[in-house]
C-alpha cells in the first residue's frame, strides 16, 4: 500500500515528472531544424486557401512560408487570385477555408466525429438512465424575472445559434459552435423554470433525422459525383450566402444534431427537481 | 529557431497548461479533479496544435472583402488544416468529458466517494 508515503514526496515527484516533460519538450524543440530550414512547404494543407488542390500541388516546390526572403510561388503555373465576391465556380466555394476542409475535403472525418459525439451522448444517456436522485430542495425558487428573462434570452440565443451554423461557410463558427450555442440556450431554460424538461422524444427524433440527413447528402454525392460526400451542388460566387454547394446543408444538419444531442446530455445530467 | 519561436508566448502557455494538467492528474485522488486535469491537458494540446501552424505575420484563413490570403504569390494565411483538426478535437473532448462525468456520478452512487484510494480499499 502506497498510502503511507508522505504527501510532500508525492508532490515533489509530480513536479519532477512535469519538469522532465517540459524540459524534454523544449530540448526536443531546439534539436529540430531551424525555422528557415523547416520544410513546411511539403504540406499541401496551406494551399487549400487557393481553392484548387491540383494547381496547388503543382506550385508546391518553390513555395515559402514567412521567410525573410520569401520566394513567390511558381510563376509558370497559371493561377488567378481569388477575389472576394467575384471569383465563382471554384473547386470549393466556401470563404472560410477551415470550413471547406472540415466539411468538404475531410467530410468523412467529420462524419466520424459526429458519430463519436453521438456515441458519447448515447453513453451518457445510457449510464444516467432512469436516475431517481434524492436532491435537497432548491434554496430559492427562480423568480419571475428569471423565468421571463430566460425565455426572452432563449429566443435570441436560438436565433444566434441558427445564424452561426447557417453562415458557417462565410464566418468563423459552424455547425458545432452553433449547436453548442443552442444547447446553452436550453440550459438557460433549465435555470429559469423549476421542473423544466424538454421533449425527449422530440430531441431524439430531431437528432436521428439530422444525422440521417448527413448520410443521405453523402449518398447523393456518391450517386451524382461517384464519391461519397462529394459536392453535388454548384459552388456559386465566393462570399454569397448561397454558395459553397452542400456545405451549408451539411452544417445545418450538424448544427441541429449537435444542438439536440447536447440538449439531451444537459437534460440527462441536470439534477431532477422533483418534489421530495 | 528564433524565427520559429516568435509565437513563444503561446507555446509556453500551452506547455504550462499541459504541465499544470499533468500535475493535477498525478497528485489528486479525486476522480472529478482528475477529469478537470485531463480537460486542462486537452486545452493545452489544442493550443499547441493551433500555435505551431500560426505566425505573427499570418492572417486568418477566411476570405473577406479586406482579407486576402494570397498576396503577390505568397500564401500569408495561417495553415487551416490544424485549425480544423482542433475543431474536431474540441468536440470529441467535450463528448469524452461528458461521458467521464456520467461514469463518475455512477461511481459516487455505488461507493459514496470519489476518492480512488477509498474505492480501492472498498473493493478488497
Amino acid at each position: 500500500m502506497m498510502s503511507d508515503t508522505p504527501e510532500i514526496v508525492k508532490k515533489v515527484f509530480a513536479i519532477f515528472v512535469v519538469g522532465i516533460f517540459i524540459v524534454g519538450f523544449f530540448v526536443t524543440f531546439t534539436q529540430m531544424p531551424k525555422g528557415n530550414e523547416v520544410n513546411v512547404n511539403d504540406t499541401v494543407s496551406r494551399f487549400y486557401v487557393m481553392k484548387d488542390v491540383d494547381q496547388a500541388t503543382q506550385m508546391l516546390d518553390k513555395g515559402t512560408y514567412f521567410n525573410k526572403d520569401m520566394v513567390p510561388l511558381r510563376n509558370d503555373v497559371p493561377y488567378t487570385p481569388i477575389t472576394f465576391g467575384k471569383s465563382s465556380n471554384l473547386e470549393d466555394g466556401a470563404a472560410n477555408v477551415v470550413t471547406s476542409i472540415v466539411v468538404d475535403y475531410r467530410g468523412f472525418d467529420t462524419l466520424g466525429e459526429v458519430t463519436v459525439l453521438f456515441l458519447a451522448a448515447s453513453g451518457v444517456m445510457l449510464v444516467l438512465h432512469g436516475e431517481k436522485r434524492k436532491v435537497p430542495k432548491k434554496k430559492t425558487e427562480p423568480s419571475e424575472i428569471m423565468y421571463v428573462g430566460t425565455r426572452i434570452a432563449f429566443a435570441v440565443i436560438f436565433l444566434f445559434g441558427i445564424y452561426v451554423f447557417i453562415h458557417g461557410h462565410l464566418t468563423p463558427g459552424g455547425g458545432f459552435p452553433g449547436g453548442a450555442i443552442i444547447a446553452s440556450g436550453i440550459l438557460g431554460l433549465f435555470l429559469g423554470r423549476k421542473g423544466y424538461s424538454p421533449n425527449k422524444a422530440g430531441l431524439t427524433v430531431f437528432e436521428s433525422l439530422s444525422g440521417m440527413a448527413y448520410v443521405i447528402i453523402g449518398i447523393i454525392g456518391l450517386v451524382a459525383e461517384k464519391s461519397f460526400l462529394a459536392n453535388f451542388l454548384p459552388t456559386g460566387t465566393i462570399g454569397d450566402l448561397f454558395s459553397a454547394g452542400f456545405i451549408a446543408l451539411i452544417y445545418i444538419a450538424i448544427g441541429m444534431k449537435v444542438g439536440s444531442e447536447l440538449s439531451a446530455v444537459t437534460n440527462a445530467m441536470i439534477v431532477d427537481t422533483e418534489e421530495d | 529557431m528564433v524565427d520559429f519561436l516568435q509565437n513563444w508566448v503561446y507555446l509556453t502557455g500551452s506547455m504550462a497548461l499541459i504541465g499544470i494538467g499533468l500535475y493535477i492528474v498525478l497528485t489528486n485522488t479525486n476522480i472529478f479533479r482528475i477529469i478537470v486535469g485531463l480537460n486542462i491537458i486537452d486545452s493545452g494540446t489544442n493550443l499547441f496544435i493551433v500555435t505551431i501552424a500560426w505566425h505573427p505575420k499570418s492572417v486568418m484563413p477566411i476570405y473577406t472583402a479586406t482579407n486576402n490570403l494570397v498576396v503577390n504569390g505568397h500564401v500569408i494565411a495561417a495553415d487551416p488544416l490544424p485549425q480544423s483538426l482542433v475543431l474536431t478535437a474540441i468536440v470529441i473532448g467535450l463528448g469524452t468529458t461528458a461521458l467521464a462525468l456520467a461514469i463518475a456520478v455512477k461511481i459516487y452512487q455505488k461507493y459514496g466517494t470519489l476518492d480512488v484510494r477509498k474505492i480501492k480499499e472498498e473493493d478488497r
